[in-house]
């Protein structure tokens, strides 16, 4: 399910998307706030998400994550430990000036 | 160079395209100086692809940075061996190991069956051919690793990640096992093509198939063990799409491995055997697709790119050519005897190619299902661990105990008192373990304590047989215990490397019911000085360092570990952030693994969180028994190893009867 598709969702669904923005928050206490958009549409949409428990490694600004949970009064509250990260492209942008 | 690189590609899909085009007039006009032709031209198309791959090899190891490629995957400060890994990091140089691997086994395979079967072989080499030119067409047109740039001053590097010895050995190993099974299915297009759909085609494959069989299962082990001790989120096995696309042509390859023994002793199961070879190459060629088209999510995901419709073009061709084919011939596929009984080696067998398939088309749907979803419905979903784990169970582990039955249960009709006579020991053995794990507290996982059940008796079912061939080979020889032990083994190569084999996959279902099944887990954040307890462990978290490398700055949780007061040493846990372009490093968690070498359990730290205050949130598993696992690697590898071994006496016996059933079919 993509942000946009989201809104007047009730049950638990997969959300498939983008984080956008800086996360804030603890996922071991208290949560782990961040804003999820459609992959490919950036100027779409954004939902807030709440999770708890296990943050991969990849997870960061820009990377593409599924998570389950349910959609509660406008925020995304994720199933503790359901969040799986999209490995970004291998290849990692051309910099010449920083190997030097 | 770069030029000279795709020039040798050109020479490899001429020269196979036209070893399809003579191969298939030659073979059908019986014209043998064509047909040879045809044979040396995919000989060559083998040269031709190793100086392609030769010249690429070379630019990575010269940093050659004018090949866009080279750039993309390297830099200068690459030690050498991850330059030459970096070869098969990306699409294009993945997809050229594929051809090279190909058109080496091609060559081979008619190479060495130059003078054997003779109207089989003539049309493997067409079939053969046609894969090859599939994949030098795509490196030729739509993927060629030989793009060129005004070369940067440095490269752009391979992800640390993958600076590893697994990505030496991973990629090539999964490619030996997938580019292998083109071997069988080609020879099973040519039985069908040629009208000789006797065992002879099987016979020619059996080593062929073993390799491939062997290769693919090393290299998904090899798989499994970078992900457990380098991804490290605590398991081993993910089900990810691109870790089941390995495991479905793997399952389909070990039914199609065993099936064909009854068509050999036999004579039955003829279309299964054509079935299960074609959907073993099949599977291998989606899998592939899978890896690379960027169409499900997943770990391995290459960047975006056009190969994934003409591959999918690809595999529509080989399932549509391949059923024809087998519809085709039909009549020519009819058993030349019957099923007796449902209690029988042969049913048995059958049971087993059921249940293999039952389990690779499942997890086909659950790949398939999220992607069909998507383009049919516009709607994602997610197929998680519970729909896998649950079919692996009802599939796994009653195949896990016809591992045990097949080999000991008599041909055509067993008896009830044979049944019982020869299966007694084995389910004594594995009741009695089954009533001491349930009172050592292994009642917690019912399938756990079922295959633990099942691997008893097994494992009991085999020592038998050890020991009755044994004995058997001493009353007729009366050598010495190890001396017939030997000797027996030494003359039935394939059934007891065979048994090895079996040994190991007990091993691999012990190890993953106990670290699956059986495992235990707590996590919390600690301070210096702090302690978290499991399963009679206790981890007490005592210091953090920083250190800064040219490549990465490593944090380090000291850990000291300690059992029932006893001191076990230090661990050491922590994260890499490694300096890459772009606004955050990328960021790896280095797990902290204690192996008990004498019970086979781990125990397994993950440092999720370093936080700012000095804590770090742990997360920490005991997984007993996970080192089966690998133990399990070692011993598929020497049962493998026994099974192929060239056999002097095996090969006589083979021609004697292949002299036989080729004067009988002349005669037809």
């Amino acid at each position: 399910m993509k942000p946009s598709e989201l809104a007047g969702q009730t049950g638990s669904v997969s959300l498939v998307g983008q984080v956008v923005g800086k996360p804030t928050g603890d996922s071991h206490a208290g949560g782990l706030r961040f804003r999820l958009r459609d992959v490919k549409d950036a100027s779409g949409t954004t939902v807030p998400v709440v999770y708890t428990g296990s943050v991969p490694d990849l997870f960061a600004t820009g990377r593409d994550i599924v998570v389950d949970g349910q959609l509660q009064n406008g925020t995304f509250v994720a199933t503790p430990g359901t969040m799986v990260t999209k490995c970004p492209s291998k290849y990692t942008a051309v910099n010449p000036a920083a190997q030097e | 160079m770069a030029e000279f690189g795709r020039a040798a590609l050109v020479v490899t899909l001429g020269l196979c395209l036209y070893a399809v085009a003579a191969g298939a007039l030659a073979a059908s006009y019986r014209r043998r100086r064509l047909a040879l032709s045809a044979r040396n031209a995919l000989i060559a198309a083998f040269g031709s692809t190793l100086v392609a791959a030769a010249v690429l090899a070379v630019g990575f190891l010269r940093s050659d940075f004018s090949l866009t490629y080279v750039a993309e995957h390297s830099n200068r400060s690459l030690s050498g061996v991850y330059k030459l890994s970096a070869f098969w990091g990306g699409q294009e140089g993945s997809l050229l190991l594929w051809l090279l691997i190909l058109t080496g086994y091609a060559a081979l395979a008619v190479w060495v069956n130059r003078n054997r079967t003779r109207d089989l072989v003539v049309w493997v080499t067409p079939v053969l051919g046609g894969i090859a030119v599939g994949f030098s067409f795509l490196l030729v047109f739509v993927a060629s690793p030989f793009a060129v740039q005004a070369a940067p001053v440095d490269g752009a590097g391979l992800n640390p990640s993958l600076q590893n010895p697994y990505m030496m050995s991973h990629p090539p190993f999964l490619y030996l096992g997938y580019v292998g099974l083109a071997v069988p299915f080609a020879f099973a297009m040519g039985a069908l093509l040629s009208g000789r759909t006797d065992e002879r085609w099987i016979v020619a494959t059996r080593r062929w198939t073993l390799i491939a069989w062997t290769a693919l299962g090393i290299g998904q082990l090899l798989g499994s063990h970078w992900a457990y001790v380098e991804v490290g989120w605590g398991g081993f096995y993910a089900w990810d799409p691109v870790e089941n696309a390995a495991l479905m042509p793997f399952l389909a390859a070990t039914a199609f491995l065993h099936s064909v023994m009854i068509q050999e002793k036999r004579g039955m199961l003829k279309v299964w055997n054509v079935v299960l070879v074609s959907l073993a190459f099949c599977l291998s060629l989606f899998g592939t697709f899978l890896t690379r088209s960027g169409i499900v999510n997943s770990i391995h995901s290459f960047s975006q790119s056009d190969i994934g419709p003409w591959f999918l073009a690809f595999i529509v061709i080989a399932v549509a050519f391949s059923t024809a084919l087998i519809m085709w011939r039909l009549p020519l596929l009819r058993s030349t005897t019957r099923l007796e009984s449902l209690v029988s080696r042969e049913a048995v067998f059958l049971y087993n190619n059921l249940l293999l398939v039952a389990l690779c088309l499942t997890i086909l749907w659950g790949v398939a299902w999220p992607i069909l979803s998507e383009a049919v419905r516009g709607q994602s979903v997610v197929v998680g661990r519970p729909y896998f784990d649950f079919f692996l169970r009802i599939f796994g582990l009653p195949l896990l105990l016809l591992m045990g039955v097949g080999p000991l249960i008599a041909w055509r009709r067993a008896s009830l008192k044979g049944l019982g006579r020869t299966f007694l020991w084995p389910a004594a053995v594995a009741i009695v373990t089954g009533v001491v794990l349930l009172a050592l507290g292994a009642g917690s996982s019912l399938p756990g304590l079922i295959a633990y059940t099942f691997s008893a008796f097994v494992l009991a079912a085999i020592g038998l047989e050890f020991v009755r061939g044994t004995r058997a080979r001493r009353a007729l020889s009366h050598e010495s215990w190890p001396g017939a032990f030997a000797s027996l083994v030494g003359r039935n190569r394939r059934r007891y490397g065979g048994y090895v084999v079996h040994v190991a996959i007990v091993l691999l279902a012990i190890g993953i019911a106990g670290a699956s099944a059986f495992d235990s887990v707590v996590e919390g954040k600690l301070a210096p000085g702090q302690s978290l307890a499991v399963s009679g462990y206790t981890v007490t978290f005592q210091k953090l360092t920083e250190r800064e490398t040219p490549h990465a700055a490593e944090v380090r949780a000291h850990l000291a570990v300690s059992r029932g007061g006893k001191d076990l040493g230090p661990l050491e846990a922590g994260k890499n952030s490694y300096k890459i372009a772009g606004p955050d490093p990328q960021v790896s968690s280095e797990v902290g693994i204690r192996t008990n070498y004498l019970t086979g359990e781990d125990l397994f730290v993950i440092p999720e969180q370093v936080n700012g205050d000095g804590t770090v949130y742990f997360r920490i598993f005991v997984k007993p028994l996970v080192n089966l696992i690998w133990l399990a690697g070692l011993v598929f590898l020497l049962g493998s190893v026994i099974a192929l071994w060239p056999d002097a006496r095996e090969q006589r016996r083979l021609a004697v009867r292949y002299d036989e059933a080729g004067s009988a079919v002349r005669g037809r």
